[in-house]
């Protein structure tokens, strides 16, 4: 992107899709035996300037593990599906925002 | 690209618990079928999930990518022996007028369904967030 903010943004939602791709295979796999939850440190990875790098991907602590050796928790992911979301929709409008405002300056100068 | 293959990954869990359906009901509509092309009653069926690598269709493989899909493996057949009930005029009752019905507890099989059913509702709400998202981010170059 053209300045900070705007790459910022865009790291921040390639976050959020690794992010939500894990949620997404942690709820294929809710009735998996064996399965444990996966997820990334967001606050970290968010830190953590170098880009193109895959996440660390690691398992979540805490969480009641079943019968069968499966601990995901559906509220959890349920709650993650929709923050995620959420969070993906605030970082799309603000850099659409940004887009505008570099088109507008290019314009305007016409 | 990231978000296009979670939207395989919550399609492999939903084409999973379809699979998972299909041989519930198929156990429900045989509880009371005696006779089966390999010998004697019907016998329960229930489909074994394990994780499995999923791809989108244009990804390398050089990228690695960190979510898992679902898949039915494995297909396990209920080893347990037939309900025997007196039935002496059945045509299918032995000598001593037993006849062997599948064992199977409609109860469990409804709550399987349920089950089913609802990790499928699980994965349609995944796939659908994932699909705003995308929609999201084609918007930004609108």
């Amino acid at each position: 992107m053209v300045d900070a903010l705007g790459s910022r943004l865009s790291h921040y939602m390639d976050l959020l899709s690794t992010r939500q791709k894990l949620v997404a295979s942690n709820i294929a796999n809710a009735e998996t035996p064996g399965y444990r939850t996966k997820d990334i440190d967001f606050q970290f990875e968010f830190m953590s300037q170098v880009a193109g790098i895959q996440p660390d991907v690691h398992g979540v602590e805490g969480l009641k593990v079943k019968n069968d050796g499966n601990d995901v928790s559906m509220d959890r992911e349920a709650r993650l599906l929709a923050e995620n979301a959420m969070r993906f929709n605030l970082a799309a409008t603000l850099l659409k925002s940004q887009v505008k405002m570099i088109r507008s300056a290019i314009q305007e100068s016409k | 690209m990231s978000l296009f293959s979670s939207l395989s990954v919550s399609g492999s869990g939903m084409s999973a618990q379809r699979q998972r359906a299909e041989l519930l009901v198929e156990n429900m509509a045989n509880a009371e079928t005696t006779r089966t092309p390999e010998g004697g009653p019907y016998r329960r069926k229930d489909a074994v999930f394990s994780t499995s690598e999923q791809t989108s269709p244009f990804s390398s493989i050089f990228q690695k990518e960190a979510g898992m899909g679902v898949e039915v493996t494995d297909v396990i057949t209920d080893q347990r022996d037939p309900d025997r009930r007196y039935l002496p005029g059945h045509p299918d009752a032995d000598k001593d007028g037993y006849v062997a019905f599948p064992r199977m507890n409609p109860a469990e099989d409804m709550v399987d369904l349920m089950g089913a059913s609802r990790a499928y509702q699980g994965n349609i709400a995944a796939m659908s967030a994932v699909k705003d998202m995308i929609t999201r981010s084609i918007d930004l170059m609108r």
